[in-house]
């Protein structure tokens, strides 16, 4: 181990950036893997999270159970909205330690931003839904859908068309932001740059890296984002 | 003496400190046209949209089909709300036809004529589909079974909506202002199958200013004005003779424009 060290101290003087990133590239990607698994499942929790407190958010609160999930939807998006993301994650990590709860680094970084997307996801999701004319409730109404059949039927297909350009952005942003995780110690692309940039003390090729890295990946993201957005697009003028 | 279709008594209805109707009473018998007019803003929405629960009441009893509607009055006087299962089934016996058509537009025309025949009354899809295509035939749409409602005039969409309603071969259709959203030359073609509609025995409350279909096809033509029923009357005495001089001041607007 010792060696290794080493050896990069030793030849790291004498690099270009090109020799930096090819030698050290390998180790970046096993990071932006991390990065990826934790944005994915961060998107997909989030997204479920999110449609359900929006449910609850936009639903008549007849009954004390509508009533009260309504309470803890609200009480959930403003909390979890005006609070820092940096904060959370500690919270999760190092938090529930006190009450004797051990995640593993990748367990807490995935629920910290699972449930901060949610938070989000809950808005945009709500938009999209008030966004859709009244007209379409009523007249899926007067056909006698229920409430929950006129919502999956008629609104949630149009919502989740107009929902997806806002939802592409939050997804994008989940991606960079799951570059906090690394402060708990999760080896994630950022912390891959952070020991590569002490290890080297190459600190800019190392962050560089890093950087063309994420930007690969949010133009995927973004790209991918923009077809599915079109192939949605055929009954709207 | 038959069941009314509709039967309205003491009908109140606030929103807020708004009086929006006032004292309704009103019964409409099977296979009656009634066509309701008045100035915007005098209620005639909101009476509709109360036939179907889309607005829940304040006071007084609506029922459909001999069927309380929103609220039942229990025996000790008590009102408790009618089962939202109840209310559904009642409702898919109620064709509603919007200003605004109202189509779904992530489906086809197809698609909308057959979702309340496959999601509420359960028909098998193809079958629905048979008698969508029907229905849109029936109204002279045939060739556009596949478009969506984008593709489609306003005209076209109206009577698209009004396949949609009849497809769940309601007791009573309510048409809410069906021609005011179209350009005057598509105002005909919904006339047209309404006409047909009617023609047909549905028991029909329509609100509408076209004085020329309600002369055709009323039974009774109603006035409203702030939320009051102010004038009821067959066709012919309505337009010859009407009785206040609000409503003999609305049908100069009317018959000018
Ligand atoms: N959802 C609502 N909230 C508050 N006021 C309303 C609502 N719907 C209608 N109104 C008011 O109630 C009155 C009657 O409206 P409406 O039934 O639509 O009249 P009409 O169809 O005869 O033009 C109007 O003053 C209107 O502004
Ligand atoms: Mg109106």
């Amino acid at each position: 181990m010792n060696h290794l060290w080493l050896f990069l101290l030793d030849t790291a003087g004498r690099m270009t950036s090109w020799d930096f990133w090819a030698a050290y590239l390998p180790y970046y990607l096993i990071g932006a893997v991390v990065t990826i698994e934790l944005t994915v499942v961060a998107v997909i929790s989030g997204t479920l999270l999110g449609l359900l407190a929006a449910l609850a958010k936009i639903g008549a609160a007849k009954t004390l159970l509508t009533a009260g999930l309504k309470r803890l939807a609200s009480l959930y998006t403003w909390a979890i909205r005006g609070t820092p993301l940096l904060v959370q994650i500690y919270l999760v990590h190092f938090g529930l330690n006190q009450f004797d709860i051990t995640l593993s680094r990748f367990e807490s970084g995935a629920i910290a931003l699972s449930v901060n997307a949610g938070a989000y996801i809950t808005e945009i999701i709500r938009a999209g839904i008030l966004s859709i004319d009244k007209g379409q409730m009523e007249a899926a109404r007067a056909l006698g859908m229920s409430y929950a059949k006129a919502m999956r039927r008629v609104i949630i297909p149009q919502a989740y068309r107009r929902l997806t350009p806002p939802l592409i952005n939050e997804f994008v942003a989940l991606l960079k932001d799951s570059s906090l995780v690394s402060v708990i110690g999760l080896v994630e692309l950022m912390r891959t740059a952070r020991i590569y940039s002490s290890s080297t003390f190459r600190p800019f090729d190392a962050f560089l890296l890093a950087a063309l890295i994420y930007l690969l990946l949010t133009t995927v993201f973004t790209t991918i984002g923009n077809y599915v957005e079109k192939r949605l697009e055929v009954y709207e003028k | 003496m038959t069941e009314p279709v509709v039967r309205m008594k003491g009908v109140e209805k606030y929103f807020g400190s708004l009086h929006v109707l006032k004292n309704i009473h009103l019964s409409v018998a099977p296979g009656e046209v009634l066509v309701i007019c008045g100035p915007s803003g005098s209620g005639k929405s909101t009476l509709l949209r109360c036939v179907n629960h889309l607005e829940p009441i304040d006071e007084g009893e609506i029922f459909v089909l001999g069927q309380p509607v929103g609220f039942r009055t229990l025996p000790n006087g008590r009102k408790v709300p009618v089962k939202e299962q109840d209310m559904n089934r009642l409702r898919s016996q109620i064709g509603m036809v919007f200003q605004r058509f109202n189509l779904f537009p992530h489906m086809t025309a197809l698609e909308n004529v057959m979702e309340g025949l496959v999601t509420v009354k359960k028909v098998p899809r193809d079958e629905a589909r048979e008698k969508a295509k029907r229905l849109l035939e029936k109204v002279g749409l045939g060739d556009k079974l596949q478009n969506y409602p984008s593709q489609l005039s306003g005209g076209q969409q109206q009577r698209t909506a009004i396949a949609r309603a009849l497809g769940m071969e309601p007791k009573l259709m309510l048409f809410d202002e069906p021609t005011s959203a179209l350009d005057p030359e598509l105002i005909g073609e919904v006339l047209a199958v309404m006409k047909d509609v009617a023609k047909e025995g549905m028991t029909m409350m329509v609100v509408t200013h076209e004085m020329g279909f309600a002369r055709e096809m009323a039974d009774r033509v109603i006035f409203m004005d702030q939320g009051e029923i102010l004038e009821e009357a067959e066709p012919e005495k309505f337009f010859t003779e009407p009785e206040h001089e609000r409503t003999k001041a609305f049908l100069r607007r009317i018959l000018a424009s």
